[in-house]
């Protein structure tokens, strides 16, 4: 069980990190499932959406979580050569990696924003996985710069 | 009403001192020649512009304005004071069209609260051209390098001296504050003159259709398509208009909760006329160019009697494919009256 | 270049004459300085509009896919014209990523490929000026005589205004063609092709934030650089989206920036650098910016040229088993 360790000076107190964490049905969003039944505890801090293959993660997908609110987002699919659409989660693996580089060459935290590979028998896997990316963001703190503000005025 | 003049090494200062309190606008110097743009140090204001690529209209019509914010089934006007402003240093076409925007955010009765409070917190100071630009032609649809439709003051760069010329009582009030003002004398006042003859006389009259069943005529003309062939279809013409006003109304609302938006829009858009079943009566580029000119030379003629086009030039310059308003405007006169 | 451009008015002029293409696109002088008109003639008596010099700046290929759609209220069936273009090799290269992507047929396209020697980039001559505006501009044998307003002049080496995208550019010739008139011009191979990339890069990440934030902000969504862009043929661009909304239709900085990262990553593995965009854009946005970066990393990270041969699939079209993933969080 992780504890709260380092949290960035600045965020408010009792802030914990809201990360959206998009699954593959297949092995990602399994292997979390796995871990849920081996009663192997990981942080709070994730919300999932499951998605059928990593193939179909739209780039929209995490820009949009950062300006919705979220301080982090986690992409995590079928390691290659074994996704369950034979070829989804390589062609993802060319997006993900020009995203990556992306927004941090715009000056988005690259901590942000993780992709990972995660089979539906790796439960322990996901959960020390969740614990790096959750301490990683927690340490980063809010986000704030793809914040909508609410006032749209020039 | 007072006609003073002033040195001209002492217009930002006074320019400075008449906006004490208020916003002060002004064309400043950026990457693209000028701009116009909040000023807070008078020593940035650039008189020796030509003009700016985007039109001072967003000062009292916004790219992007709030109009309601609601919380649930809870909505509130979102209104806040507009504040002072002194539109400086506008050329008289850019001051024309928004008078020709006045006509339509208070149309037979349905007043724009959002548009007529900024209108009325904004008072203009216009200046007179000494030059046209590359791609001017006031004189061609009603204006004039030294008109005075839409300003409060008029100041006409003589030289060493500008000349001030109020126009409304607001304008002469701004001119009481000044100092350091003479009264003009007569050859101050002849030689404004003189350098507005000038200017005239430097722009070509170019061949604009007026006649209305002509315009109507052209509905059908295959000049509309052969003219919009280059059209990308972007909102560069309309985005630098200074008299194109349509708007978008779009809501950001998360869960419920959110505002509602006023945004800049063009016909130029494929999308601007497509309906909800998927239809859309202007399809094809020709149609949308058309619309486009026709809007400006027809329907608003028709309409406020007033051609909505100030002959700035400015969707000349910025059209990235080209785009002539001017060239069509010639092919149109050339048709025959049908009406 | 005069005589290329006499050269291009006889064989298009003969190209019509024969009926080897119906329509053909080239650039035409517009009535201002430093700036053309894309213009569809239809015969051989206008081919004498036509030009071809230091101002072609706009990516013809953009208005291709138009040109075979069938018109609204045509009713029955419609055979699309035999449509001819002028490329250079940024306009060739779009050629074939629209054949790639099924956006115009091969057949029925006639592609007369030219030689360029990179396009003036208006705005950098008239930023030479200042606030004064650009009256007239004449090239003389390697220099450009600008004319301002208040009677101004300035003479400046033409390879000191190129665009930027033409400065770095490596495909000067068309890579595919029917024809072609010129001679192949000399291969450029600038030494630092992505220094603007390595010199954003080599600033701090907040720093690197606040200068993009500054340029994005200067956007008023007109979308002139999405038009201008000949890989932006979608129907339905995810900006206009409303179901789901991407993005709202304001200038807050947010829907800005996630327009263009949204648009510049849509480019990944198909961008071409033409310039198309930055000369589009009203307000003057190093849209590259985003675009040089991508590029870069689709170079780098999956090797290949993009968009230069029919055969070969895009970069994101196809993928490696040894593909890069250092990128990825291991726990």
């Amino acid at each position: 069980m992780t504890e709260k360790t380092t949290r960035k000076a600045g965020a408010p107190d009792g802030w914990e990190p809201r990360i959206a964490a998009f699954l593959c049905n297949w092995c990602s969003y399994a292997g979390a499932d796995l871990a849920g039944v081996s009663r192997i505890q990981y942080p709070p801090n994730i919300r999932v959406i499951r998605v059928p293959c990593s193939g179909r993660i739209n780039p929209l997908f995490v820009v949009k979580a950062l300006q919705s609110g979220m301080d982090g987002v986690l992409v995590s699919g079928c390691h290659p050569g074994d996704c369950h659409y034979i070829s989804g989660n390589l062609y993802a693996r060319r997006k993900f990696a020009l995203m990556k580089n992306l927004l941090e060459y715009v000056g988005i935290e690259p901590d942000r924003v993780h992709f990972s590979w995660v089979s539906a028998a790796e439960g322990v896997r996901f959960a020390e996985l969740l614990h790096k990316v959750i301490d990683s963001v927690r340490e980063l703190g809010p986000a704030t710069k793809m914040i909508k503000q609410v006032e749209a005025v020039r | 009403m007072l006609v003073l003049t002033i040195a001209k090494t002492e217009l930002p200062a006074f320019a400075a001192a008449i906006a004490k309190g208020r916003r002060l606008i002004g064309p400043v110097e950026d990457r693209m020649g000028s701009s116009f743009d909040e000023i807070s140090d008078p020593a940035a204001l650039r008189l020796d512009y030509r003009n700016t690529h985007l039109s001072p209209k967003g000062v009292v019509f916004p790219q992007c304005e709030t109009l309601l914010v609601f919380e649930g089934e809870e909505g509130a006007e979102h209104r806040p004071e507009a504040p002072e402003t002194i539109l400086f240093g506008v050329r008289p076409c850019d001051a024309r069209a928004i008078s020709l925007l006045d006509r339509v955010f208070a149309w037979e009765g349905t007043d724009d609260p959002y548009y007529l409070d900024r209108r009325a917190k904004t008072t203009i100071v216009a200046l007179a051209c000494n030059e046209p630009g590359a791609a001017c032609f006031c004189t061609s649809v009603g204006g004039d390098p030294a008109g005075e439709a839409g300003a409060d003051v008029l100041a006409v760069d003589l030289g060493e001296q500008v000349l001030l010329r109020a126009l409304t009582e607001r304008g002469e009030g701004l001119l009481k504050q000044a100092d350091g003002v003479a009264k003009a004398s007569d050859g101050d006042v002849a030689a404004a003159k003189e350098i507005g003859d000038a200017a005239r006389g430097k722009l070509s009259k170019l061949p604009i259709p007026t006649d209305l069943g002509t315009l109507k005529g052209s509905f059908d003309s295959e000049l509309w398509a052969e003219e919009a062939m280059g059209c990308l279809g972007c909102g560069a013409c309309t985005y630098s208009c200074p008299t194109c006003h349509c708007f978008d109304i779009t809501d950001e609302a998360k869960r419920g909760n959110g505002y509602r938006v006023r945004s800049w829009d063009t016909c130029a858009f494929p999308l601007f006329t497509l309906h909800g079943s998927g239809h859309n009566p202007r399809p094809a580029k020709d149609a949308r160019v058309r619309q486009r000119v026709l809007h400006k030379f027809l329907y608003c003629a028709e309409n406020f009697d007033e051609i909505f086009c100030v002959g700035c030039g400015r969707c000349v310059s910025n059209c990235p494919t080209g785009i002539d308003v001017r060239r069509i405007l010639a092919r149109l006169s050339q048709l025959v009256s049908t009406a | 270049m005069s005589q290329i451009q006499d050269q291009l008015r006889r064989e298009v002029a003969k190209l019509l004459e024969e009926k080897t293409v119906d329509l053909f696109l080239g650039y035409e002088d517009a009535d201002l300085p430093l700036k053309t008109v894309a213009r569809f003639i239809r015969t051989a008596q206008d081919a004498d509009r036509l030009v071809w010099n230091r101002s072609c700046t706009a990516n013809l290929a953009a208005l291709l896919p138009q040109a075979f759609k069938k018109p609204a209220g045509i009713r029955g069936d419609w055979t699309p014209p035999r449509v001819g273009v002028l490329a250079k090799g940024c306009v060739s290269r779009s050629i074939v990523g629209l054949i790639k992507a099924h956006q115009i047929p091969r057949e029925g396209l006639f592609i007369l490929g030219v030689g360029c020697d990179g396009m003036i980039d208006r705005h950098h001559a008239t930023q030479l000026l200042g606030i004064a505006e650009l009256v007239e501009a004449e090239i003389d044998d390697g220099a450009l005589r600008l004319r301002a307003t208040g009677g101004a002049e300035r003479v400046v080496d033409v390879s000191d205004v190129l665009a930027d995208a033409c400065s770095v550019c490596r495909f000067r010739a068309a890579v595919l063609a029917d024809a072609t008139i010129g001679d192949a011009p000399d291969t450029q191979e600038a030494a630092e092709r992505y220094a603007s990339v390595a010199t954003f890069e080599s600033k701090e990440m907040d720093e690197r934030w606040a200068e993009f934030a500054a340029e994005i902000s200067r956007c008023v969504r007109c979308y002139a650089c999405r038009e201008a862009c000949p890989n932006c043929y979608c129907t339905e661009c995810f900006a206009d989206e409303t179901e789901p909304k991407w993005i709202g239709a304001t200038t807050d900085l947010s829907d800005l920036i996630l327009f263009h990262l949204g648009r510049a990553f849509h480019q990944a593995g198909r961008c071409v650098d033409c310039g198309a965009c930055v000369a589009a854009c009203p307000q003057g946005i190093d849209l590259r910016l985003l675009n040089q970066k991508i590029n870069q990393d689709v170079e780098a990270l999956f090797g290949g040229d993009v968009s230069v041969s029919l055969d070969e699939p895009e970069p994101l079209c196809q993928f490696r088993m040894d593909d890069d993933q250092d990128f990825m969080t291991e726990p």
